[in-house]
């Protein structure tokens, strides 16, 4: 094998997984550090977006591209009304409380999933989509719009949190929440603004990971042990590690089909996560440990 | 006709009772400050010193009693709207936004704040002036008595009359301690009153204006400062002779 | 004929009540008396079942096995199988909050699915293990059911009289301190993470027991059997909606939703084909509804948890909830 079918075969598609698991890892990461607690329900809720993307595109005849936006809001407003009717009321409670629920959630979103979808893999587009070579890289355009916008969304995630009042509100909520409280910061606009973010961050991550294979309903559970992986792995509450922890991964899911059977790809995210929290349960940027 | 006018009180606080939970901690504390005032509230440990400052932030249950601000009621609000009244607590510890640069967290320190933040920036840097060159480092890399900077500017923000400073030189060396209580000074003669609890009791009760002593969470001695460092009773009890 | 149908019926729902309520009772000593989230029983009830079959089944083509060990044997190596698994995931993982554990066990239950798919030569594959003997297997049909149910309902019993002992020992009352409040138990002085990996092995080395008694009463285990989240759910449900905390609530949680469970699978196969796939799915969605109610409206269950510090001498929890008061005061 030459380095170019290293590149070609296995590190270009795990740096678009990586990207893939990124964008749902920096939402982990973002409820996480904001308001503490694991979200289990994720997976799913990345679903829901792919699957509502796959609505408009179907409904509407949108093209694809269209309806990444329109599904981003869809999921977003989902993850908000989740919040309002079923995790809110556990506010007050021991925090483990919500992590049942949204497991419980995840399987309430993954049967809704199934009821109105049902059960058979879906894509966006049909037809086999050759990859273009350039000087021997041999990317799809799907492959290189995933990297890039995955850039694009948590580079304007990052401006907004760097640079804007409610950003700043997030981040100081979860920098020091008795502190942001004290300070006059409103509790429930930035747990509503958070959900919306990690909604958005959901559907885009469900969204991509069904334009580069294809949709079915257990597709975003099998991504949450990955995502929980790169969110500890970057450091909890830490954007940029997210991105970093999700690369890391994808590349790595890829990269060991070399060494070992590809049946346990799946078992390398679990091997990395045990091992982090072993090592470095900071992660590699800091983060936080609950 | 009166023939001079009387020391105004910004806080009046009499017979506050409240606790945690169900238990309670203060069983009737009393306590006054006047405008530009600076009192420390001493005491020992557990006299429920840090308390009777959460009952005034609305922080914890009051059963009873009342909390006067400028002649209005505030027991029983929530912070936020007390910081919006012009009253601003600093906790002893985890009073800053460790991630975040010193100047951002100035800005959260306003957060409540409708308008324009620069005259604010320009009052809180005045008074701290080492901030000022450090604003872009994380508050976290701090020293302790800038950190502590930190967290009375982020207090500041709002233009409060009164301060309230939960132990604000805990675990800081002496010559920092004195840091803070020029500080603390130069806030008070910016014009804002300041109630602190202290565990140095004696280097407290040399910087205040008047003092209270609190025990088993009630009113025990009440005075002038200086009167309260010379009277015996008071020396025996805590300040260790 | 319709009556024997039923009789039937009645004893093979009580034979599946009985193995629910072994995995409910080690789902109990985690969460209930421990506070301990585990996501992944379905894993751990696979490893026994596997564990068990492997032992007591007779040799069989491209695959580990004729060992041919008596039952008793099966059952206690699926126990000490599953605890050791358990045994490196808690170590690594109860140190955090409970979140991270919750996360690691999907993570186990996950990996365990792909061995026993992918291992061919330990797991049979797709094709699992058949003729897995059966206690009474030889007698008639009717009288091996409830030769069986009665075995189960004495390892039940058996199980339970355990738990209850246990937690009503210095062991359990230590438990219920550090769930109740780990700072002031941490203060004073107990090793916390040793309690919760005892509780934490323990819990999963009986789902593990529940693994093998399913794997003898179906005779067989293929990788179909365990759907890892729907099955680890509803013992979740069990045990939330019967009372946490509560052995006898977590076995009545077990029958109500057991029942429910199962009647409404009886209705949903009468719809068409079409609305019958959609309805199984409705089903799943409901008991995901019916979690969210009884967290939101009944948190503490059926039966809530007893106040056990009745038989103590009232000291533990009381004084800790103190402790922690007075050290917030100042």
């Amino acid at each position: 094998m030459t380095f170019m079918d290293l590149i070609n075969f296995y590190f270009v598609p795990g740096v678009v997984l990586g990207s893939i698991y990124a964008l749902g890892a920096v939402g982990i990461t973002l409820v996480f550090g904001i308001l503490r607690f694991a979200h289990l329900a994720h997976g799913d809720l990345a679903t829901f977006g792919a699957f509502a993307a796959l609505a408009f595109v179907t409904a509407l005849g949108v093209s694809v591209w269209v309806a990444l936006p329109l599904a981003m809001v869809a999921a977003g407003a989902v993850a908000i009304g989740l919040d309002r009717y079923f995790y809110d009321y556990l506010r007050e409670r021991p925090k483990i409380l919500t992590v049942m629920a949204s497991l419980g959630i995840a399987l309430m979103l993954r049967a809704i999933v199934q009821v109105f979808w049902g059960v058979d893999t879906e894509t966006y587009t049909r037809g086999i989509v050759r990859p273009e070579s350039y000087w021997g890289l041999r990317i799809r355009d799907r492959e290189l719009y995933t990297f890039v916008a995955m850039f694009a969304i948590v580079g304007v995630l990052w401006v907004f949190l760097q640079n804007t009042k409610w950003g700043k509100a997030m981040r100081a909520m979860s920098d020091n929440p008795d502190l942001a409280l004290l300070s006059g910061v409103d509790n429930r606009k930035v747990t509503m603004l958070t959900w919306a973010i990690v909604g958005m961050l959901c559907a885009a991550a469900g969204f991509f990971l069904g334009l580069n294979t294809e949709l079915k309903a257990l597709m975003g559970w099998t991504m949450l042990l990955p995502m929980f992986a790169a969110a500890i792995l970057g450091g909890v509450g830490r954007v940029e590690g997210a991105v970093i922890g999700g690369l890391i991964i994808g590349v790595v899911e890829e990269m060991s089909v070399l060494v070992i059977p590809s049946e346990y790809k799946a078992a390398l995210a679990f091997a990395i996560l045990l091992l982090i929290l072993l090592v470095r349960p900071t992660g590699l940027l800091k983060g936080k440990v609950l | 006709m009166m023939l001079h006018t009387p020391v105004t009180d910004i806080l009046s606080m009499s017979d506050v009772r409240g606790g945690y939970g169900d238990a309670d901690v203060l069983h009737g504390v009393s306590l006054n400050v006047a405008d530009k005032e600076i009192v420390v509230i001493v005491g020992p440990n557990g006299a429920g010193k840090s308390t009777a400052m959460k009952a005034i932030f609305g922080l914890l249950k009051v059963r009873g009693g009342t909390i006067l601000f400028n002649g209005t009621d505030i027991a029983g609000w929530k912070p936020n709207r007390i910081v919006q009244h012009g009253v601003c607590y600093v906790p002893q510890v985890n009073n800053v936004f460790r991630e975040m640069t010193v100047h951002e967290n100035l800005e959260m320190g306003g957060f409540l704040s409708k308008g324009d933040l620069s005259a604010a920036y320009d009052r809180v840097y005045g008074l701290f002036p080492d901030l000022r060159e450090r604003r872009r480092a994380l508050a976290g890399n701090l020293s302790g008595g800038q950190r502590q900077m930190v967290a009375m500017g982020r207090a500041l923000m709002l233009d409060p009359k009164l301060l309230l400073l939960d132990e604000p030189t805990a675990g800081l060396s002496p010559k920092y301690m004195e840091q803070i209580f020029e500080i603390a000074r130069g806030v008070r003669d910016a014009g804002v009153s300041i109630l602190l609890v202290e565990q140095h009791a004696k280097q407290a009760l040399a910087f205040a204006d008047r003092g209270y002593v609190l025990a088993a969470g009630q009113n025990r001695h009440e005075g002038r400062a200086a009167d309260l460092l010379a009277d015996r009773e008071v020396a025996e009890m805590f300040l260790g002779g | 004929m319709e009556l024997i149908g039923l009789a039937n019926y009645a004893v093979y729902m009580a034979i599946f009540i009985g193995i629910y309520a072994i995995l409910a009772l080690g789902l109990n000593i985690q969460w209930g008396f421990t506070g301990l989230f585990n996501a992944g029983i379905a894993g751990f009830f696979a490893v026994g079942a596997y564990a068990s079959s492997v032992f007591t089944s007779p040799a069989a083509d491209g695959r580990l096995g004729g060992y041919d060990l008596p039952i008793v044997v099966g059952w206690i190596g699926a126990m000490v199988c599953a605890a050791l698994i358990a045994w490196p995931i808690g170590k690594v993982c109860l140190r955090f909050r409970s979140d991270y554990l919750a996360i690691a066990t999907i993570g186990v239950a996950e990996i365990i699915r792909l061995v026993v798919k992918s291992e061919g030569w330990m797991t049979g594959g797709a094709r699992g293990i058949n003729n897995v003997p059966r206690p009474f297997g030889e007698l008639p049909y009717f009288q091996s059911q409830l030769a069986y149910l009665a075995l189960i309902i004495a390892v039940v019993g058996l199980v339970y009289f355990l738990v209850e002992r246990q937690i009503k020992a210095p062991w359990g009352r230590m438990m219920r301190a550090i769930r109740d409040n780990e700072a002031a138990a941490a203060a004073m002085g107990k090793d916390i993470e040793q309690r919760r990996l005892e509780a934490f092995v323990f819990g999963a080395a009986l789902m593990g027991l529940g693994g093998a008694l399913f794997a003898h009463f179906n005779r067989s285990i293929t990788p179909e059997a365990i759907d890892p989240m729907v099955a680890t759910f509803l013992i979740w449900i069990m045990l939330i909606l019967g009372g946490s905390g509560n052995n006898r609530g977590a076995i009545l949680g077990v029958a109500v939703v057991w029942i429910i469970w199962s009647m409404s699978e009886l209705v949903t196969d009468q719809l068409p084909q079409e609305y019958a796939i959609k309805a199984k799915y409705m089903r799943i969605f409901i008991i995901g509804l019916m979690l969210q109610l009884v967290l939101r409206f009944r948190p503490e269950g059926i039966l809530p948890e007893p106040d056990y510090s009745n038989h103590e001498k009232k000291k533990k929890v009381p004084d800790a909830n103190k402790a922690s008061d007075a050290s917030a005061a100042e």
